[in-house]
């Protein structure tokens, strides 16, 4: 006989739920307590900005709702997501407004029947305690069994993940496979119960449930109650500045360790490295785990590809780089030199070139600039011609911001002095250094390949058309940073046909040069490099053209045609 | 019938090994890619560590391979091994039936271009240690004008992992110190630089050079290496370095650098080299049996090494492999 209000086999249920609300109410106030005064403010101000909190409300229902991101990463992958996620919330949502039109069942007292929310447990086993209307019951069905075919499709994933176009995906320990091992079981577990009414399934799917919500916490399932926090703190301009407190502990969290990053990382090229991929930095991180995750966050090359991948938007290279100033490592710098450095106050110039570190070393490019500006008539002038100071970004990639800051204050002495109104930078690692750290108020900083193809659509150069096929390759500070796509292909496509690449845009992968990483040896460089290189050279081009020169370096050592710099392209094609 | 020799390769090598099979009453035939016998060693004005003329050696070993068969502006274009031993295609349709071929194919001098900042093709007056030689030996070349101040930079392409060779090219370090002596010779009250990694000065007389040239040629060795280049207003090269015995940093003006190119495998026998089976070493190099008793051999029977097509050599180690490389070519004949 069923009792119309109770039965025990709710209470597993019940004591899941109270812990993990009680657990999201605690780490909810431990999240914002972390927070830096003027991040919380910040945080409260976006709560009630309308700009900020139309975008909240955009991105949970577009990216917590619907998983818009991962439908256009991997449709498979996006309907598994969302038939699971969405359609679980569905049964949620209709089996409470169900509340107010369930039947009692047949010969049993109406009185004391819930119309309220008093039994929360009510919608999730009301197949028990009540009858439903048609149309609720097969909306209810309908769902369920929308999740199943979600779950299907992550069983075909574990077994056998490239039918769902996924070439690695994350190994997880106990705890994990467990908790999926009942999410898995929940909703088989619940069908059965309501259709055959067999008393040992009723308790077998609330045990499940109590096992998945005991376990969400100290699993990669604490995404789903976090993402949405993690989306209102990222709309409010924050920054990460510990790597395991306030915001960047929303963001361990909300990581669903989905494992998309891992085939993306360009250093995936070698199985080995995959465990050093932002899947497992996070997971590190979670597990409390200092060592590794020091050494994954020294290894990260910080191309930013997982960043631009990760269908929640984790901003794992800026954690990397919270993670990299946590250490201390004993150094004595010595800035006496950089009083050496006077401006030529003299000058009359309007534009001020800065060469940096990089282009000193492919001087190939300083003379194709000259020769660009001279053609151009622009009044330049060359900013570090006789050595200068660095920009500061390979400090600051090192987690040294003070000692950074000490080169970053004589540059920015020295180009307001300087009176020039633009900025040119060939390298995109000076660039990206200028546009965010410095303060250059009425400056404007440009890389060259924005102002290259502001001078040819001025009319101010005039280049040639040949019929020689490039390529293009993004660096990674350029592209994904502040993506500058469109101007270097334009200038491309004046001079001669621009081909494509493997993968472009966002997706391009890294040269395997880069300053970012203290740790991978040569060889795996290399590794990297040569995937690269294969990747631009998909549509046979006879040219590679980049526009940085850490880039060129790399990729002169292992590219089969010539490698060169944009800039170098116009220079040798002016009329 | 005389049994037939195939040696790819009229350098040093490949005329040594044909003189020595000749006398031991074999057929060798030498396929060169080039208009002229002798390969780098005809270029070379003189050599190391006593200043003989290189044109005294190269004339003796042309005067020693007149009566051989030769193919010049020749390469092979295919070779399959058969019962007999090998068939090789000729570029000129000709066909060699051979037993045994010899890899002579020696090396390729370093493109110093692929050195960017060293400002090579770039500046004016940035040249290699093969185009100083060529200077020496016909005494012209307009970027060399009196120059005052000179600077050698050793190891340009070798020990250097950014352009992937890890390896020691062996002879530059002492041609480096010959060269400065002689531009010193040229141009007496020029200051002369060297900026070295170590000064392996390891052969018979190679240590005297060097300290001939510290005291009578007062030639300034700098420990530490060249990191950057640049060029002055008045077009004179701007090097940056590290002279790494005091600790510091150094900037210097200089009217004249030059660039001593390592070795690196001759490429243009790839295709034949992998259709005969023979791979390479972790340096680039072909892949010989072994260091010590089979350096002449490889992984293919019938087919032998000698030379700089294994490792950066000297000439004297490359005349003792061509040597050598005959005495394993006839035993393994009369097997």
């Amino acid at each position: 006989m069923n009792s119309q209000i109770f039965h025990p086999f709710v209470l597993p249920f019940v004591l899941g739920m109270a812990f993990v609300l009680t657990y999201c109410v605690v780490g909810l106030l431990r999240v914002i307590g972390q927070l830096s005064k003027d991040d919380r403010k910040k945080f409260w101000r976006s709560l009630v900005t309308p700009k900020t909190a139309w975008a909240n409300i955009r991105d949970i229902v577009g990216d917590c709702l619907f998983h818009v991101k991962i439908w256009k990463r991997n449709p498979v992958l996006g309907y598994m997501h969302t038939a699971i996620a969405f359609g679980w919330f569905m049964i949620i949502v209709i089996g409470h407004i169900m509340l107010f039109t369930l039947k009692p069942l047949e010969g049993v007292d109406v009185e004391g029947f819930p119309r309220m929310f008093t039994n929360f447990y009510y919608p999730i086993f009301f197949k028990y305690f009540a009858e439903e209307t048609p149309v609720f019951a097969f909306l209810m069905d309908f769902f369920l069994l929308m999740i199943i075919s979600g779950i299907l499709i992550a069983v075909v994933k574990k077994i056998h993940s490239k039918i769902v176009g996924v070439k690695r995906i994350m190994h997880f320990g106990f705890a994990d496979n467990m908790i999926r091992f009942a999410l898995w079981t929940i909703f088989p577990f619940r069908l059965i119960a309501e259709k055959t009414n067999i008393m040992a399934f009723w308790w077998l799917y609330s045990i499940d449930l109590f096992v998945f919500m005991f376990m969400l916490p100290f699993t990669r399932y604490m995404h789903i109650p976090t993402e949405a926090l993690f989306i209102l703190l990222r709309h409010a301009g924050l920054k990460p500045r510990e790597p395991r407190k306030g915001y960047a502990l929303a963001q361990i969290y909300s990581c669903p360790s989905c494992g998309l990053c891992i085939d993306a990382c360009p250093m995936s090229v070698n199985d080995k490295n995959s465990g050093n991929t932002s899947a497992y930095f996070m997971k590190r991180l979670r597990n409390g785990d200092k060592e590794e995750s020091q050494r994954i966050a020294e290894t990260c090359m910080q191309c930013g590809k997982c960043v631009a991948v990760c269908p929640v938007s984790i901003e794992s290279c800026d954690i990397k780089m919270s993670q990299r100033e946590a250490v201390p490592y004993a150094i004595n710098s010595d800035h006496s030199y950089l009083d050496a450095y006077e401006s030529n106050e003299t000058s009359n110039a309007s534009v001020l070139y800065f060469a940096g570190c990089m282009t000193q070393l492919t001087p190939k490019i300083m003379r194709a600039m000259k020769q660009i500006m001279e053609a151009a008539g622009e009044k330049y002038e060359f900013m570090d011609k006789d050595g200068g100071v660095c920009c500061g970004r390979p400090m600051l990639l090192s987690g040294k911001t003070v000692e950074a800051q000490a080169m970053m204050a004589k540059n920015t002495e020295l180009i307001k002095k300087s009176g020039a109104k633009r900025l040119v930078l060939s390298c995109p690692i000076c660039y990206k250094v200028f546009k965010e750290e410095y303060q250059l108020e009425g400056i404007e900083i440009l890389h060259h390949t924005q102002y290259i193809d502001e001078l040819i659509k001025q009319g101010k150069l005039k280049v040639d058309k040949n019929g020689t096929n490039y390529v293009y390759h993004d660096p990674c500070e350029l592209g994904r940073a502040f993506g500058v796509y469109d101007e270097p292909r334009e200038v491309i496509e004046s001079i001669g046909n621009l081909r494509k690449a493997k993968s472009e845009k966002e997706l391009s992968i890294c040269c395997g040069g880069s300053l970012g990483s203290f740790k991978l040896t040569q060889q795996e460089r290399d590794e990297i490099t040569a995937n690269s290189v294969n990747d631009l050279m998909y549509n046979n081009p006879d040219e590679i053209v980049t526009a940085c020169p850490l880039c060129l370096k790399t990729f002169a050592r292992k590219a089969p045609v010539a490698v060169k710099d944009i800039a170098e392209v116009v220079a040798t094609n002016l009329i | 019938m005389k049994e037939n020799i195939l040696i790819i390769g009229g350098g040093a090598a490949g005329m040594e090994a044909a003189t020595q099979l000749h006398k031991m009453g074999l057929n060798p035939i030498i396929v060169e890619k080039s208009e002229a016998l002798g390969g780098h060693i005809a270029q070379w004005d003189r050599l190391f560590p006593a200043f003989h003329p290189a044109k005294d050696v190269v004339e003796q070993m042309l005067d020693n391979v007149k009566d051989i068969k030769t193919y010049l502006n020749t390469e092979v274009t295919d070779i399959q091994r058969n019962n007999d031993g090998f068939h090789a295609v000729l570029s000129n349709n000709e066909t060699i039936d051979a037993k045994a071929v010899i890899l002579a194919t020696g090396f390729d001098v370093f493109k110093a271009e692929r050195k960017q900042e060293y400002g090579y093709g770039i500046y004016n007056n940035v040249i290699t240690s093969v185009e100083l030689e060529e200077f020496f030996r016909t005494g012209k070349d307009e970027r060399i004008n009196h120059p005052k101040k000179i600077g050698f930079v050793h190891c340009v392409g070798a020990r250097d992992v950014k352009v992937c060779n890890t390896y020691c090219s062996k002879v530059c370090c002492t041609t480096a110190l010959k060269q400065a002596c002689e531009i010193k010779e040229v141009f007496p009250d020029a200051e002369v630089y060297t900026f070295y990694m170590d000064l392996r000065m390891f052969g018979l007389g190679y240590e005297d050079l060097y300290l001939k040239s510290q005291k009578d040629f007062d030639v300034k060795c700098v420990r530490g290496r060249v990191c950057e280049v640049s060029e002055d207003m008045d077009g004179k090269i701007v090097i940056k370095a590290e002279d790494t015995l005091f600790g510091k940093p150094l900037k210097m003006t200089l009217d004249l650098l030059v660039l001593m190119c390592s070795m690196e495998k001759n490429k243009s026998i790839d295709a034949i080299q992998q259709k005969l089976g023979i791979a390479n070493n972790s340096d680039g190099f072909m892949q010989n049996k072994d260091m010590y008793l089979g350096m002449n051999d490889t992984a293919q029977e019938g087919v032998f090494v000698a030379g700089a097509c294994t490792a950066p050599k000297s000439l004297p180690d490359t005349i003792g492999e061509a040597r050598s490389v005959a005495v394993e070519v006839y035993n393994y004949l009369n097997k």
